[in-house]
């Protein structure tokens, strides 16, 4: 697959100070490519530097096969934008806030305002100035924003922050839509890990300025699949048990006292039962799963130990 | 270029300080009418000159401070408010936005100033033979000589007009830049109108221009970096 963001090395510091240390990243074609991290943890200066808002100090940014210089711009026409707080410029309304913002790209087309805000659900609203909008429906309105110019890259800012509920389940379907219909690549980032596990194909997990990991989602699902977790006194003999008597072929031994079994078609009774039977003490069983959210903590803490 | 100075025109809705140009230029011929009128017998003004200084003088502070609100509402607000980040994710060079914003309170300056001294000069050759302004008759020619001199007195002042600048920036503020226009627009008008004529006519050219100048740098320096600078 093409890759359309390319990150080499980048590094950022501030007065000295490194806020992105050497952050190597690709997000691919038509992927929703997750940021997870704390705060402060250099994900705006990331998404800043690729719309070169913040120039890198050292590193290499290449946007649809271009690298990016500091006085690159052509390449932003492909990108719809929100970055940290959506500003607008409150004395317009919404509507004309959309106008303008199409013809600063150079597209004009007088519906794509109007599907616009009625995909973000702001229709009805559009002649409303800005200054009497709360911050979820400027939170909508900066999405539509970001879309209208249908750009191929979408990069979002926390743009959930301050949605209620069924407006976060409506930009995720939204984001969705936009991923399967028209292939747009979108880099969205947000400390809310449950939304992004739900729709993010790919996830970087940012700490301290530095990409501790880049991992697809199916690779985390499969590491991190429901399991039950068994602790007996004799290993080898309660998995000779197990598949003979009862055809488990997918487990994990984890030590000599704990076993892990993948299999979801045979009860958590069964296994116990068939193990007593055969004379195999069973101190705990347990069913088990890890969510994105403990996989995240799990690594910025330093631990290594992941399921 | 013409696009830009379009859609800023447009999105700042700059046809909406028009009024307030028109009403400028009323209050300022009613205030120099008024002295003129209201000094009786002892004539305060002798002549069209004598007249013109003076309403010259409020023209040039008035729209120094005029071009400051535009100023700020252009270049600092957009700081201020943050917007300028959205601006400056649009496919456009930097460098063509700023400019195309000081291009347009620099014209707006120039204009407004031009504008403001034809208007006035028409009201006093109509209405000086039924107000009786002043006692000399006023003659077409001597209008018309002092077209040159508008003209760079008009550029000149459009160029003072960016300082306010290099106060506004520093904070991003939009007190400090109306505040600095009017100390600078006093401080110029005032060393023009002070003396004889013949040495405040030196200090005319010399000062103004050099302040002038003073302004384009700001306006210059203001963006010819602006491809380095990070956007926090």
């Amino acid at each position: 697959m093409e890759t359309v963001i390319q990150i080499h090395q980048l590094t950022k510091s501030f007065k000295g100070v490194e806020t992105v240390s050497n952050v190597n990243m690709n997000v691919k074609k038509g992927e929703i490519y997750g940021f997870l991290g704390s705060n402060g943890a250099g994900k705006t200066t990331i998404m800043k530097m690729i719309l070169n808002l913040v120039k890198p100090t050292s590193g290499e940014i290449k946007i649809l096969n271009q690298t990016i210089s500091t006085t690159s711009y052509q390449y932003l026409s492909k990108i719809g934008s929100i970055i940290e707080y959506p500003e607008f410029y409150d004395r317009l309304t919404a509507k004309e806030n959309l106008e303008l913002h199409c013809e600063y790209i150079g597209v004009y087309e007088k519906v794509a305002t109007e599907e616009a805000l009625r995909i973000v659900g702001l229709n009805g609203v559009e002649h409303k100035k800005i200054h009497e909008f709360s911050l979820g429906m400027k939170q909508r309105l900066g999405i539509a924003r970001a879309i209208v110019a249908k750009p191929e890259i979408l990069i979002l800012d926390e743009p959930i922050n301050g949605l209620d509920p069924l407006g976060i389940k409506d930009i995720r379907e939204l984001l969705l839509h936009l991923k399967e219909k028209l292939g747009i690549t979108i880099l969205i980032s947000s400390h809310i890990v449950s939304e992004i596990e739900s729709i993010a194909d790919t996830i970087g997990i940012l700490h301290h300025g530095e990409l501790l990991k880049e991992v697809r989602m199916d690779v985390i699902r499969k590491e991190n699949m429901e399991y039950l977790e068994i602790k007996i006194d004799d290993a080898k003999k309660a998995i000779h048990v197990l598949e003979n008597k009862l055809g488990i072929r997918k487990y994990e031994i984890v030590n000599q006292h704990c076993i892990r079994i993948f299999e979801h078609d045979i009860s958590q009774s069964q296994i116990n039962k068939e193990l007593i039977l055969n004379n195999i003490a069973v101190n705990g069983i347990e069913k088990q799963q890890q969510h994105l959210e403990e996989y995240f903590l799990n690594l910025i803490n330093g631990g290594n130990q992941i399921a | 270029m013409l696009k830009l100075l379009r859609l800023e025109w447009k999105k700042n809705s700059m046809s909406s300080y028009f009024k307030g140009l028109i009403i400028c230029i009323i209050g300022i011929f009613a205030a120099v009418a008024l002295m003129a009128v209201g000094s009786g017998d002892e004539k305060m003004f002798l002549d069209y000159t004598d007249f013109m200084s003076l309403t010259n003088i409020l023209i040039r502070i008035v729209f120094i401070i005029f071009s400051s609100v535009i100023l700020s509402r252009l270049v600092i607000e957009e700081y201020k408010n943050k917007t300028v980040q959205l601006l400056f994710t649009y496919p456009l060079k930097r460098k063509r936005i700023i400019f195309a914003k000081l291009s347009l309170v620099f014209g707006f300056c120039f204009f407004s100033i031009i504008i403001a001294t034809f208007m006035m000069n028409i009201a006093v050759y109509f209405l000086n033979p039924m107000m009786n302004l002043f006692e000399a008759p006023v003659e077409i020619l001597e209008m018309v000589a002092t077209i040159p001199s508008t003209f760079i007195n008009a550029f000149m002042m459009a160029g003072v007009s960016l300082i306010p600048l290099y106060f506004g920036m520093r904070k991003k503020s939009t007190a400090s830049t109306i505040t600095s226009a009017v100390l600078i627009g006093f401080l110029i008008n005032a060393t023009v109108s002070n003396g004889d004529t013949s040495t405040s006519l030196s200090q005319f050219i010399i000062v103004p221009t050099i302040m002038c100048l003073l302004g384009l740098v700001i306006g210059y320096l203001s963006y010819y970096k602006i491809d380095k600078v990070d956007l926090t």
